[in-house]
């Protein structure tokens, strides 16, 4: 009888259980379709931002022979010295979306050490902050908060203070890395190269821009106002994109941990019916031989 | 008379996007007005106040704290971090000039062109 009274207790909490992660993933399906909204908008935003990057850098590499002149264009042959920015949740519970930033993270380490080159963590998110801090690994920010409410300001701040550091030759490359949202199911590892500007992955043959004239005068003033704006919405879009993953993942995940619930209720229903069945047949016996001895 | 495109996009989406007669943006080298068919041109946008021209003539006014223009010969695409638009109903006026004012108010560019964009949204809001 104890076992039927365990099981019967078993039920319960799985059912429990089951209503908690129901709930989470009703909640992360409510804010998923925010923060995809919100993705959605600044993504036009986004667009037009790199748009006109590429046609002022089209228009530097056009008037100048040997490319772009500029100090967030000039790439570095050999970096020595890269930073990487990377990107988690504050939270678990999202299956392994952490883990697959976690783990992309620690491969660059790897590919980065044993090229000899220096690398620099910037941390965003608890989940990662506590992964690297448990296997002693220095980071040289860490941000919390951040990556559960994205901020346009407060992402401004850090990135800027990071670009800084490109700028005065502290490091000779920015690496951003976030898993990124694909749809309501996928999730993708996204390895951005924020600083120097990827001039290869930009258009520079669309239309001929040796009209277009700019003001201030000075390409340069222009651009770097340009390139520290794309940088802080970069930045920021990956925030964004990042949560929005996140979101989909936690879903996804609960939405499994409510249906292996279900499972689990199911099978212990089995199990407490026979257990029940097994009792009573039991007790039969024993009253039906106990009838038999009396004759 | 001539139209053209204009575009205004912030990161919270597109809030304008419409044919115009004509454009006035406040450029860093100073205010400039913009009509069809004007040079390709591209400049760093201060604080200030966008004035619209539309197809009706009307008169409409955006408040941004800054950004960027592209001017093309059919299009105009402003690139702007902040924007309240002013225009609509008479509550919903007088609620987007406090917004404006404040959004004006909270960029860190200098204080004569913050107090000159003030006093042009003050002048619109009266004139609507």
């Amino acid at each position: 009888m104890a076992n039927l009274k365990e099981i019967k207790r078993k039920i319960g909490s799985v059912k429990n259980t089951q209503k908690t992660t129901n709930a989470m993933k009703l909640v992360s399906s409510a804010k998923l379709k925010r923060t995809e909204e919100l993705a959605k908008r600044s993504r036009v935003y986004a667009s037009k931002l790199t748009e006109l990057i590429e046609e002022i850098a089209q228009k530097m590499q056009q008037s100048s022979a040997d490319g772009i002149d500029n100090v967030y264009f000039k790439e570095v042959k050999n970096p020595k010295k890269v930073d990487i920015v990377f990107v988690t949740a504050d939270k678990g519970l999202c299956g392994g979306f952490n883990s697959q930033t976690i783990k992309r993270v620690s491969q660059l380490l790897a590919q980065y050490k044993a090229e000899d080159v220096k690398v620099r963590l910037r941390a965003i998110g608890r989940k990662g902050i506590d992964y690297f801090k448990f296997n002693n690994i220095e980071l040289s920010n860490e941000i919390i908060g951040l990556s559960a409410a994205p901020d346009f300001k407060k992402s401004a701040e850090f990135i800027s203070e990071v670009a800084e550091g490109y700028v005065k030759g502290e490091t000779d490359k920015i690496v951003l890395v976030h898993n990124g949202y694909v749809n309501m199911i996928t999730q993708e590892v996204k390895e951005d190269h924020l600083l120097p500007v990827d001039t290869s992955k930009l258009e520079l043959n669309t239309v001929s821009t040796s009209e277009l004239e700019v003001e201030p005068d000075d390409d340069d003033t222009l651009l770097d106002a340009l390139v520290k704006r794309y940088i802080e919405y970069t930045m920021y879009y990956s925030l964004i994109d990042s949560l929005a993953a996140e979101h989909s993942a936690r879903m996804q995940a609960m939405d499994a941990a409510t249906k292996n619930a279900k499972e689990m209720v199911k099978e212990l229903n089995v199990k407490y019916n026979k257990a029940r069945q097994e009792a009573i047949t039991t007790e039969l016996i024993e009253i039906i031989s106990g009838m038999e001895s009396m004759k | 008379m001539e139209l053209m495109k204009l575009e205004i996009v912030t990161p919270n989406g597109v809030i304008f996007d419409d044919e115009v007669k004509q454009v006035t943006l406040p450029g860093t080298e100073g205010e400039f007005g913009v009509l069809p068919k004007h040079a390709t041109l591209v400049s760093l946008l201060d604080t200030g106040v966008i004035v619209i021209e539309k197809a009706d003539s009307k008169e409409i006014a955006v408040a941004i704290n800054s950004g960027y223009v592209k001017v093309e010969e059919e299009k105009t695409t402003c690139i702007v971090d902040g924007a309240v638009a002013l225009f609509g109903e008479d509550s919903d006026l007088s609620r987007a000039l406090e917004a404006a004012k404040e959004l004006l108010q909270s960029t860190e560019s200098s204080s004569t062109a913050i107090a000159s964009a003030v006093s042009k949204v003050e002048q619109i809001g009266k004139s609507l």
